[in-house]
């Protein structure tokens, strides 16, 4: 995670496809005057090292979900690391922080009804063994978020990067 | 927030085809789900033109070189909270800035190149916003998932 070492190309390179990712190889390579075979090489290379990951994001009427809440939770801190992995694997949890703090984890939900997110915090997050405490926070108004700065995991790395085949 | 965009469940195939991957040609997507390209490519950009799709590159915190990932618990004190959380959304560590129910009033997500950084964003940034009354911070030593494919999607300049 660390020492991670990008040039200016790279940073080019994620700029562009951050603004939108479906623009051909070709296209990239005659704005940044280089050869497509560059890019192509290139974002391999981003998308093994996990440092980019492509996908679509969808507008607030086009999702089913979308409230957010932070659920805090506290759990012993011996079993932190198993409580933490155990939230991670629920499917309506979006993402799941260790944290030192006030809590021990803070977990990130997408939510329609509110009966959905009672139904996460208050039945299945507090019955895992080792949680003593589950606070819940609604996110009534965004005002900022970047959707295109986040944390790379196994999972998103999977995820929408199938073209293997190009 | 433009109302009343319609789409259809061909619309959903597609979103999800590009989930799988994002720089699938339209033509490719277009076999998988038995359509032409000329409908992909119009349904698509139906979609992007009413600000409900972006097809985007997602990079890593440490791509920008980002360490440290702060949550802060904010209360707000003598001032309307959308005030601070709009002065708080100008700092360039701040990702994410949501204005919340419960005991806080505003919840920031920060990113940070390294601890040094943490004293110049409390001292110099928070320090510089009126209004802010307490800040409990809390500093994620592990990510194990990171995942939002929903967002409120700003428009195209």
């Amino acid at each position: 995670m660390a020492n991670v070492v990008l040039d200016e190309l790279d940073r080019q390179l994620i700029d562009l496809l951050a603004s939108d990712a479906r623009v051909s190889n070709r296209k990239i390579a005659t704005k940044l005057g280089v050869t497509e075979g560059t890019v192509r090489g290139r974002i391999k290379r981003l998308q093994q090292d996990k440092l980019i990951s492509f996908t679509a994001i969808t507008g607030l009427q086009m999702a089913r979900k979308s409230q957010l809440a932070f659920i805090y939770v506290q759990a012993e801190v011996e079993r932190t690391r198993e409580v933490a992995r155990q939230l991670s694997e629920m499917a309506p949890i979006n993402a799941v922080l260790v944290t030192m703090g006030r809590f021990n984890i803070l977990a990130m939900t997408l939510f329609e009804e509110l009966d959905e997110l009672v139904e996460v915090a208050s039945d299945k997050i507090l019955a895992i063994p080792g949680v003593h405490h589950v606070e819940t926070s609604i996110a009534v108004k965004t005002v900022k978020y970047n959707a295109r700065v986040a944390k790379i995991t196994e999972a998103s790395a999977m995820d929408g990067n199938g073209d293997e085949d190009e | 927030m433009k109302q009343d965009f319609s789409f259809d469940e061909t619309d959903l195939q597609i979103v999800a085809e590009l989930r799988k991957n994002g720089r699938a040609t339209n033509q490719q997507v277009a076999e998988r789900l038995g359509l032409t390209a000329t409908t992909v490519s119009s349904r698509i950009r139906r979609m992007e033109d009413a600000d409900q799709l972006r097809v985007v590159a997602v990079s890593d915190f440490a791509a920008h070189g980002f360490d440290v990932l702060m949550q802060l618990a904010i209360e707000v004190d003598s001032r309307p909270a959308s005030e601070v959380a709009h002065e708080l959304a100008q700092f360039p560590e701040v990702f994410a800035v949501h204005i919340v129910t419960g005991r806080y009033d505003i919840d920031a997500l920060i990113v940070l190149k390294d601890f040094e950084d943490m004293s110049h964003f409390l001292l110099d940034r928070l320090g510089s916003v009126r209004g802010i009354r307490s800040v409990s911070p809390s500093i994620a030593v592990d990510i194990l998932r990171y995942q939002f494919d929903v967002a409120p999607i700003e428009g195209r300049a």
